[in-house]
């Protein structure tokens, strides 16, 4: 920690949250708030004269709750920076005249009650999120009693009680009576791998071991200690793990396979009576503990929509975000130039935490080292002949990178190609088909459709899935083997934004029973907004559909992130049945309606075009 | 219009069909694929390999690319998420810009999902190699455009992992902005007492 | 612009439901019974006709 203060090359900005960000890899614009913390951290000495004379106590958060700290305080006596900071919420008042003593007594002046959150613009090749994790809050598992009982703690406050540094000074007691617990029992997998809908179904991976360890230290600090672990299974398979177990078990630590019922506490002692069935001699079993330990499990960070929303980044079903790989690209995210690290992508130790920030440096330091990299050709690109100034592409650019055209001037859109993303919206709303999708035009993708409805097209569902999340679902399904049938033929897009109508028109006209289209959920579009031309763009094709006396049902829409292959096998084959339920007829009629429906939409493009190249036309 | 956009040489593609050992010849009948991808317009080239993706699988695709003098190259496998990259690679070796490879996902997208309609399966796979093809007719080479990269980074989270992060690429010679969203950083595991397996102090 | 009322109809199960729609800020839509996302919005005044 300390290292990192000082490092010339690191700027700590603590007390700092990232903005917003903008731009691609290599090439990252990014705003940081730095909030106000009405102490000037440079000046400031830690000298505790301020909090000394501050009037105000409120629970320690670090402490977790078991001791008081004041309105100005530093977080913890080892904190980077070494700095107060005034917690405006609790001061009695932004108004010195109401008590201003910390500003008094500080000799440096360096506390300012009108300190403002100052944004800061920073330019970066590469981002990496570390952001962590939560833990779980066991109070929803209301039969071991946590906040009903003062003895029954979590692991992280058992952290705080076992400290040299904590509340109590190291010296281990327990809350209802400052006595030290002699017997003490720990809960395993609270609010992991759960089934009934509460906490979690995946499991923590730390909290075994972090168990094994807090047996260990009250073996050594107070040998007298009886603890009982009460667990499903112990995971100890680190590097040294199943040693410290084994350690453990010798010092006398019992270990008692069944997870306890139900606890009640003994009004007149304070000590907590444990029902569990041990699994091991089917008996059922009373304890009586003086002390319980809930082996908290890992959550998600609470505010992790803000991270995925400023990096495009997505998450798998448990709530962490997703890697680009599991096995190949770990500490890679989908987008070029963001790596992930931590606890953000799953729970972990700190050994793997570490090692996943020293992977994620050393993949960030190959683009850095280069100094330079490729960015893949699939961008729009304008021709000028067939544009009629509209300006809809503009409109649509997530990205800002279409400069909008001049109708007066005759001047075309501009692509700004480092900023465009590729995600084909702009190709997609086109009226007259002037820009082209490189690597992904519409002849590429028009031909695709032909080829795969040349061969018995009423049997077939045309499928259009985005690259980043519902084609990734698609090989999630497949790398779980969920087995669906083979009605679907699947067609590949960057987003699902550039599903043109004529393509969906296409296919009908070609044969097709039915069409679907899928993408990313909202939230984890990778062309950030892009998917809400597809949403608009579908209602658009539906009421069509509707006219043109097709049922807008043969058209369907899912959302499909890489994490759901259970839904991807799922749609397909729910939409197996539909597809059955097309009639001939139906799609013979859909064929005729949407043969004519091409030809009127191409006439319509050529109209929209400017007049003057006459020779276009035929 | 397309037919005046497509490049005018002739059209001269290879197919790959790959069997991933028996991920995707146990359920797929990779011969059945391959004679169908010959039946193919422009086709001139079918190979049929145990893993294409390997040395022996590129370097037919390489040894193809001379002696067919392939313009296109279209190789039936697994997801491109995996391999794209690689194939790309491979013809770029060849001289061929890679931007006129396409790849065919038979095994995320058929042979792992269909593990029991061995017959539907290999129907769906010629179906996809058909659209693989239809597809490479109309590819075009591309310029892939270099951009500088920022000699800085931003690492958010001044947790274990971001600090090490940090200080590793620091280290390594580049500036670093971590930025916490506390007001001191240590994360989670500041608040530890000791953090196993070598039970010492966390901070 | 603010957001309007409309009747979206699911085009999974037929569920037709109430909800608002703007056009500058377009939210991603599943149907309350069957979780689908092939969720119309349908043109004003078409409501529940069959």
């Amino acid at each position: 920690m300390m290292d990192v203060g000082r490092h010339p090359r690191v700027e700590l900005m603590t007390f700092s949250e990232v903005e917003t960000v903008s731009g691609f890899v290599g090439n990252f614009h990014v705003t940081v708030r730095k909030k106000a913390r009405y102490v000037d951290p440079t000046e400031c000495t830690s000298c505790e004269e301020c909090s000394k004379v501050c009037p105000v106590a409120v629970p320690d958060e670090y402490q977790q709750g078991f001791s008081s700290r004041k309105a100005i305080y530093i977080p913890f006596p080892q904190a980077v920076p070494s700095a107060f900071i005034l917690d405006m919420d609790n001061c009695l008042g932004n108004n010195p005249i109401a008590c201003g003593k910390c500003s008094d007594v500080c000799e440096k002046k360096c506390i300012d009650y009108d300190d403002q959150d100052e944004l800061v613009n920073i330019e970066v090749g590469v981002i990496i999120a570390a952001t962590g994790m939560d833990v779980y809050d066991p109070t929803e598992y209301d039969e071991y009693g946590y906040t009903r009982f003062d003895n029954v703690i979590t692991s992280m406050e058992f952290e705080r009680l076992i400290c040299a540094g904590g509340p109590t000074g190291g010296n281990f007691m327990r809350p209802s009576d400052q006595e030290r617990p002699k017997r003490i029992g720990f809960i395993q997998c609270v609010g992991s791998r759960s089934r009934d809908g509460r906490g979690n179904p995946y499991c923590s991976n730390i909290c075994c071991m972090n168990t094994v360890k807090d047996t260990l230290l009250l073996c050594d600090h107070y040998p007298d200690t009886e603890s009982s672990v009460f667990y499903m299974d112990i995971r100890a398979f680190g590097k040294g793990f199943e040693d410290m177990y084994m350690r453990s078990k010798e010092e006398g630590v019992k270990y008692i396979r069944g997870i306890p019922g139900e606890v009640v506490e003994d009004p007149k002692t304070g000590n907590l009576i444990l029902t569990v069935e041990n699994t091991t001699t089917g008996k059922l079993e009373q304890h009586e503990l003086e002390m319980l330990v809930l082996s908290q499990g890992v959550i998600p960070r609470k505010d992790n929509d803000t991270i995925k929303k400023l990096l495009t980044l997505s998450s798998t079903s448990d709530g962490f975000i997703m890697e680009s790989h599991p096995k190949l690209k770990p500490v890679d995210a989908p987008t070029k130039g963001i790596f992930i690290a931590g606890c953000v992508e799953s729970p972990k130790d700190v050994k793997e935490s570490v090692t996943q920030a020293s992977a994620a440096a050393a993949r960030a330091s190959i683009l850095l080292n280069a100094g330079k990299t490729k960015v893949e050709a699939i961008t729009s690109q304008v021709n000028a002949e067939l544009c009629n100034f509209c300006g809809i592409c503009a409109t649509v650019c997530p990205y800002n990178a279409i400069l909008a055209p001049d109708r007066k001037a005759k001047k075309p859109p501009t692509i700004i190609q480092a900023a465009c993303a590729g995600c084909g919206a702009c190709a997609a709303e086109c009226a007259t088909d002037a820009i082209t999708m490189r690597h992904f035009t519409d002849d590429q993708i028009l031909a695709q459709i032909d080829a795969i409805l040349s061969h018995k097209p009423h049997e077939h569902l045309i499928t259009f899935a985005c690259n980043w999340c519902s084609y990734a679902g698609g090989d999630n399904a497949g790398t779980s083997r969920l087995q669906y049938p083979t009605t679907s033929r699947l067609i590949r897009t960057m987003c699902s934004g550039r599903v043109d109508e004529k393509f969906v028109i296409r296919a009908f006209k070609m044969g097709a029973p039915m069409v679907l289209v899928s993408g990313c959920h909202f939230a984890d579009c990778h062309y950030i907004s892009a998917v809400h031309w597809t949403q608009k763009r579908m209602d658009r094709i539906w009421t069509k559909m509707e006219k043109l006396g097709i049922r807008p049902e043969r058209l369907q829409l899912e959302w499909i992130s890489a994490a759901e292959g259970q839904k991807f096998a799922k749609v397909m084959r729910d939409l197996e049945e539909t597809v059955k339920q097309v009639t001939m007829e139906e799609i013979e009629h859909s064929m005729k309606v949407m043969a004519e429906e091409e030809i009127r939409m191409a006439e319509k493009k050529a109209k929209a075009r400017p007049k003057p190249v006459a020779e276009v036309a035929v | 219009m397309a037919d005046v956009l497509k490049t005018p040489e002739e059209l001269r593609i290879g197919v790959f069909v790959c069997e991933c050992g028996l991920n995707i010849a146990g359920t797929i009948d990779c011969t059945a694929v391959s004679e169908y991808a010959k039946t193919l317009d422009d086709v001139v080239c079918v190979v049929q390999n145990k893993y294409t993706c390997a040395d022996p699988g590129q370097n037919e695709i390489k040894k193809a690319i001379a002696e067919y003098d392939l313009n296109r190259v279209v190789v039936a496998s697994c997801t491109p998420k995996i391999h794209e990259p690689t194939f790309r690679e491979c013809v770029a070796d060849a001289g061929m810009n890679p931007y006129l490879f396409e790849m065919v996902n038979i095994r995320e997208h058929v042979s792992w999902v269909h593990q029991n309609e061995k017959e539907l399966a290999t129907e769906k796979a010629k179906d996809l190699v058909r659209s693989g093809v239809a597809r490479a007719r109309f590819l075009e080479p591309q310029i892939e455009a270099e951009v500088p990269v920022t000699k800085a980074a931003l690492v958010i989270g001044g947790g274990v992992t971001g600090i090490q992060a940090a200080l590793d690429l620091a280290d390594g010679g580049h500036q670093v902005y971590l930025v916490e969203k506390e007001a001191s950083i240590g994360g989670i595991m500041a608040a530890l007492d000791k953090t196993y397996p070598t039970m010492d102090c966390s901070i | 612009m603010a957001a309007k009322e409309f009747t979206f109809r699911c085009l999974k199960c037929g569920h037709e439901y109430q909800g608002m729609y703007d056009a500058k800020n377009v939210t991603e839509r599943s149907c309350p019974k069957c979780r689908s996302n092939s969720i119309r919005r349908l043109p004003a005044g078409k409501a529940a006709k069959k």
